[in-house]
């Protein structure tokens, strides 16, 4: 067998896995955990463009999740505009404003673009927690939109059962991997890392950083207010605590940071790590300990960011690499593949 | 025509004037040195030509065109690369890696990129480290790669700043003899050096700066011998006691 076969096969089983799970899971329960999972992975491997290659880390695209959220489910509640071309009308809106928001912060270093971003989200939220109407559209405040469950059906992205909703987010997910992937290996990927490690440097070799970030943003916030859209869709009822709040910007950030930003595998393996953990503390300690999967996230992102700084998926690919070479027949320390 | 034109070119930081009306022509095909002690503004002079430092006043042309205050990236593209006193790669990534992003400046195609980039490191002598991490090389691996990348851009005009500080004497030779390989090439090669003897073998003209002011300006030999230059190295009294 060869190093090849070995991948190829690899990925054939995860492909089987992935689809044939709900044939095998047929608990609602585990069925949503799992979606929220590949959800939130989708989520993280959106922000990675920015947060991940271009080496700043944003905080607030909660906000993007909740432009997408809102625009599908305004245009479908009140124009009955299909979901999924609101879900692209979202994603044209999600990607003016990620512009707006880029513009004027990419000029900012560390923490100072990180809090911005946390200002413009939070700005957001609050204010359409304090609209009622935005002229024509009906926003409702706090208390959010509900999609009536009245007509099921693919066109209508609304589904009386979980496993389209699966399918749905799996090929999101697969979708975005890939698009990384290429990105990563393109000009624009290449041209995204330099200026993130040392933009002058960059700048000197003809890379125009602000512009390759702006480029980054623009198609991070695009696919992220995507997957706010599939989320209005999943849950018919959404409100800005749930889309646009300072949680899911952070957790987001959370599993990339484990995960290890700026890898492909990163933030998948990230949330495969952290979504359990969130979902099941909150099974059984929602009750008397709310957060505690926050606690325990913290915990972990100091242990990880002392003891592997570049996340979690550089050992578990040195140690997958490993087990390939063994499988081959003990040629070690070949070509390692960064993006296993 | 010259390939580079300055003129009464200066520079302040707040009250202090780090340059004060330089003016130099570099001839194509030409190497031409800047030395003069720490301090001097020679650095602040490169970051003003390429374009990291927009000049307080005065004119730049390069290749006959006025390049004041145009952007580094802009700059690279008409054909001006530079190195780093101070070196940056791009640690996290392989040599290859940190090449590759240099020729993508001339093209989109990956590929290309990539075979650009293994073409300029042989031409150097540095495709077996092409896999290693950046981060990882030695001092004198590191002001190659600077090399390498600068190269890369396929520039008509090379500032190299202070490629040899910190070198063992038998990496300066070697580096000396990259530098004279280049010009073979076509490039005008415009350097700053601490290291005399390297700038004497090398350059064919020579301008020294002192306290942002150019002092003496000429063949190597001839500016070595200048009593103004003898003086802002070693001071007054080495003067008067040589004289």
């Amino acid at each position: 067998m060869t190093r090849h076969t070995i991948n190829k096969f690899a990925c054939l089983l995860v492909a089987i896995l992935a689809l044939g799970l709900p044939l095998v899971i047929r608990s609602a329960t585990y069925l949503h955990i799992l979606i929220l999972l590949y959800f939130y992975a989708y989520l993280t491997s959106s922000w990675n463009l920015v947060g991940g290659f271009a080496g700043v880390l944003p905080l607030g695209h909660a906000a993007f999740v909740g432009i997408g959220a809102y625009a599908s489910t305004i245009l479908y509640l009140q124009y009955g505009v299909s979901p999924w071309l609101g879900m692209i009308m979202g994603g044209v809106l999600a990607t003016i404003v990620g512009i707006l928001i880029g513009l004027p912060t990419f000029k900012m270093r560390g923490a100072y673009f990180a809090l911005a971003t946390i200002a413009f989200a939070e700005g957001i939220r609050v204010m359409i927690e304090n609209i009622d109407k935005l002229g024509p559209f009906v926003i409702n405040g706090p208390r959010g939109l509900q999609i009536p469950p009245l007509k099921l059906g693919l066109g209508n992205f609304m589904f009386a059962s979980k496993e389209p909703y699966y399918y749905i987010i799996l090929i999101m997910l697969v979708a975005v991997l890939l698009i990384t992937y290429s990105i990563s290996r393109s000009k624009l990927g290449y041209y995204l890392n330099a200026g993130g490690e040392e933009p002058e440097a960059a700048m000197a070799l003809g890379v125009n950083v602000a512009r390759a970030k702006l480029i980054a943003m623009a198609m991070s916030s695009f696919l992220t207010a995507l997957a706010g859209t599939f989320y209005a869709q999943f849950t018919l009822y959404i409100h800005p605590k749930s889309v646009i709040s300072l949680d899911l910007s952070f957790e987001i950030a959370f599993i990339a940071l484990i995960g290890g930003r700026g890898s492909i595998a990163g933030p998948v393996l990230g949330a495969l790590l952290l979504r359990p953990v969130s979902d099941f503390s909150r099974i059984y300690f929602g009750d008397t300990l709310p957060g505690l999967h926050l606690i325990i996230f913290g915990v972990v992102l100091i242990l990880v960011m002392l003891y592997q700084p570049r996340g979690l998926q550089e050992p578990l690919t040195r140690l997958y690499n490993k087990l390939v070479d063994r499988l081959v027949g003990g040629k070690v320390g070949e070509a390692q593949n960064e993006y296993s | 025509m010259n390939i580079l034109e300055i003129k009464d070119l200066y520079k302040d930081f707040g009250g202090l004037r780090a340059l004060n009306d330089l003016s130099l022509s570099i001839e194509q095909g030409q190497i031409f040195g800047l030395i003069g002690p720490n301090g001097a503004g020679k650095s602040t002079a490169f970051n003003c030509i390429a374009g990291v430092y927009a000049p307080s006043g005065g004119e730049i042309y390069f290749n006959g065109e006025q390049i004041n205050g145009e952007r580094p990236w802009n700059l690279c593209k008409k054909g001006l690369a530079r190195t780093f006193q101070i070196v940056k790669p791009f640690a996290t990534k392989t040599v290859l890696y940190n090449v590759m992003v240099a020729t993508f400046a001339r093209t989109n195609n990956r590929s290309e990129a990539e075979q650009k980039a293994v073409e300029v490191l042989e031409s150097l002598h540095f495709e077996k480290k092409k896999d290693l991490r950046a981060g990882n090389l030695t001092i004198a691996d590191r002001k190659r790669l600077e090399i390498a990348r600068a190269l890369a851009t396929e520039p008509k005009l090379l500032l190299l700043d202070e490629v040899m500080a910190g070198l063992r004497p038998s990496e300066v030779d070697e580096m000396v003899a990259i530098i004279k390989q280049l010009r073979t090439r076509g490039i005008t090669i415009f350097v700053i050096e601490h290291i005399m003897r390297a700038i004497m073998a090398l350059s064919d003209h020579v301008v020294v700066l002192h306290f942002g002011q150019k002092i003496a300006e000429g063949a190597p030999q001839q500016v070595a011998s200048d009593e103004r230059v003898i003086k802002a190295y070693l001071g007054d009294e080495y003067v008067i006691s040589a004289g």
